[in-house]
């Protein structure tokens, strides 16, 4: 039987799976861990020994790898020697000279083969020059075109080095902070509804929903601090973003104290209503000022991408979305269970007395 | 204007009747001052802005926590009948602005007194000081608001202000540290521009809403 107003609860519950499901599932695309050796003179032969994550060296019949300067400037590997799905041994013979004026060149990996696509290491070679004069000559550099490369296949999320397959707590970690946001905004909006109504219902909707909120934002800090322990080595930093987080949940634990006096019931709601309009005033400058003016080590700050470009791409966009939809609806849904409790409550105490 | 004035003048009457309890303010701040001077014996910048703040901070908030609470239910009731709740409250927020910045000052004197005066650049310490101390000023007039009448009054009152003072505190900081040379920074006007951000946001809200805290 279904039920009046079950059909969001449903489909967040739904998506949410889906979100856990996809989110923990899908691969990661091929990518390179290491290279070696990592630095090399101009005119050696070398054998580059690279390890891939995700590759299928061993059972492509088609695969090529360049080392590459610029969109005119590469070099071709000569053989292919796979050892294993993983392993793999190229040999490159480095021309004579530099193709300018530049001591060390920063060269990139590019692999090519037909299940994996192409992919990039960058800066995966140090090419510096063999003698002291410094002779330049372009065009040992141009002769090898980068041909064709292959598309990958299926649905793979972005491998990204330092963050590995820690890309998909994108889903849960940022997703949370959206949805925390949202859920902010009703808390706010249901604050502003009560002091022009005086409606107690309002007051219960306002608690509710930045009751959720703050737990969201707690959830948020823990997984943050999972994944800062694997990208950066550390469950906590002095990072600017941390620091607003950590004052901002102070505030609004603060407005739970607040709520939870023993007021009087009218009183008690617009003092509540009151003090959580301001802080949502004050959250303002809090998450969206200071942290853009600062250093970060999140993406969006101090010249880091975020949301945009390779970091954001269309294969994590269909879990991201998905995944703030999903948390919100499943916040509204315990927001409203809250409301409802206090709702009998409120009703079961007003009668007795 | 006028009405506004005269509300601030009240406020300095009743202050100045209760002799003790001002004086226990700022003997509060020397005490604290002497305290940190025999725990430190000396003291370096960094540590002497941290604790010029701190020590503003908790004074500030001991002193501002009456603001609304020392006078009777009764009188309030008197000037809800008196006054429209925005001359109250621009005088309250006026003269609350100008006694914390006397605070700030008699601290000041009794920490140059003790453990010297640092400064390098006076100009941008006391434009950083006077937008902080507004801000500080502000909210802790807010937060009194909402915290009296209360018998935890003065425990609601820390807990609700501090993490909305703490923005504030660390530009606060910050500024002060530059004023101090002891961090370089070129970006120095944006931490002033935001901090009076900060306290433009703050006072519309306390406007805005302060018609409503007044109800009760």
């Amino acid at each position: 039987m279904i039920q009046k107003g079950m059909w969001w609860k449903l489909s967040g519950i739904i998506l949410f799976l889906y979100v856990l499901w996809g989110g923990m599932t899908i691969p990661l695309r091929p990518g390179i861990t290491s290279i070696n050796p990592s630095s090399a003179k101009t005119g050696d032969t070398i054998e580059l020994k690279a390890t891939g994550y995700n590759t299928h060296f061993a059972s492509v019949r088609n695969g090529r790898a360049w080392l590459k300067l610029d969109s005119v400037h590469a070099i071709k590997a000569l053989t292919w020697q796979a050892k294993n799905d993983n392993e793999l041994t190229f040999r490159f013979i480095l021309p004579q000279t530099l193709p300018n004026a530049t001591e060390v060149f920063p060269l990139h990996l590019i692999i090519d083969n037909e299940t994996d696509g192409a992919f990039v290491h960058p800066n995966a070679l140090f090419l510096s020059s063999s003698t002291d004069t410094l002779s330049f000559d372009a065009i040992p550099w141009t002769k090898h075109e980068l041909g064709q490369f292959n598309d990958h296949q299926g649905i793979q999320f972005p491998y990204r080095s330092i963050l590995n397959e820690t890309i998909r707590n994108t889903f849960f970690h940022v997703a949370l902070w959206f949805a925390m946001f949202l859920l902010l905004i009703f808390g706010v909006v249901y604050s502003i509804r009560y002091l022009s109504t005086s409606d107690y219902e309002f007051d219960r909707k306002a608690s509710a929903y930045t009751n959720i909120a703050v737990l969201y934002g707690i959830f948020g800090i823990l997984t943050g601090s999972v994944w800062a322990k694997f990208t950066w080595n550390t469950f906590w930093t002095n990072d600017v973003k941390l620091n607003m987080t950590a004052i901002a949940l102070l505030i609004y634990l603060a407005y739970i104290i607040l709520r939870g006096m023993n007021y009087d019931q009218d009183k008690r709601a617009r003092l509540a209503a009151i003090y959580n309009i301001f802080a949502f005033i004050a959250l303002i400058p809090l998450v969206f000022v200071i942290p853009r003016m600062t250093d970060s080590l999140h993406p969006g700050n101090g010249g880091n991408p975020a949301l945009g470009g390779e970091d954001l791409d269309h294969t994590l966009r269909m879990f991201f979305y998905p995944s703030i939809l999903a948390l919100f609806l499943i916040g509204k849904w315990i927001a409203e269970l809250t409301i409802r409790f206090e709702r009998v409550k409120d009703h079961f105490y007003l009668k007795k007395s | 204007m006028n009405r506004i004035s005269e509300i601030f003048l009240k406020e300095l009457v009743v202050e100045f009747r209760q002799k003790y309890a001002l004086g226990g303010i700022f003997l509060f701040s020397a005490t604290i001052v002497f305290l940190v001077y025999k725990v430190f014996n000396q003291v370096s910048g960094l540590e002497w802005s941290i604790m010029l703040w701190i020590i503003t901070l908790f004074a500030g908030l001991n002193a501002i926590v009456k603001s609304f609470v020392q006078e009777k239910k009764e009188t309030y009731l008197y000037y809800y009948s008196l006054f429209d709740p925005l001359e109250l409250i621009t005088a309250k927020l006026i003269y609350n602005i100008l006694f914390l910045g006397l605070l700030f000052v008699s601290i000041l004197i009794f920490m140059s007194l003790f453990l010297g005066f640092p400064v390098k650049d006076p100009t941008l310490f006391f434009m950083g000081s006077t937008l902080g101390l507004t801000g500080i000023a502000i909210i802790l007039t807010f937060v009194s608001l909402i915290a009296n009448s209360e018998q935890s009054g003065s425990t609601l009152m820390s807990v609700l202000s501090i993490p909305l003072i703490l923005p504030i505190m660390m530009l606060l900081l910050k500024i002060t540290a530059v004023s101090l040379r002891l961090i370089s920074d070129t970006s120095v006007d944006q931490d002033v521009w935001m901090l009076a951000g900060i306290d433009a946001i703050m006072l519309g809200t306390v406007i805005v809403l302060f018609p409503f805290l007044w109800r009760s």
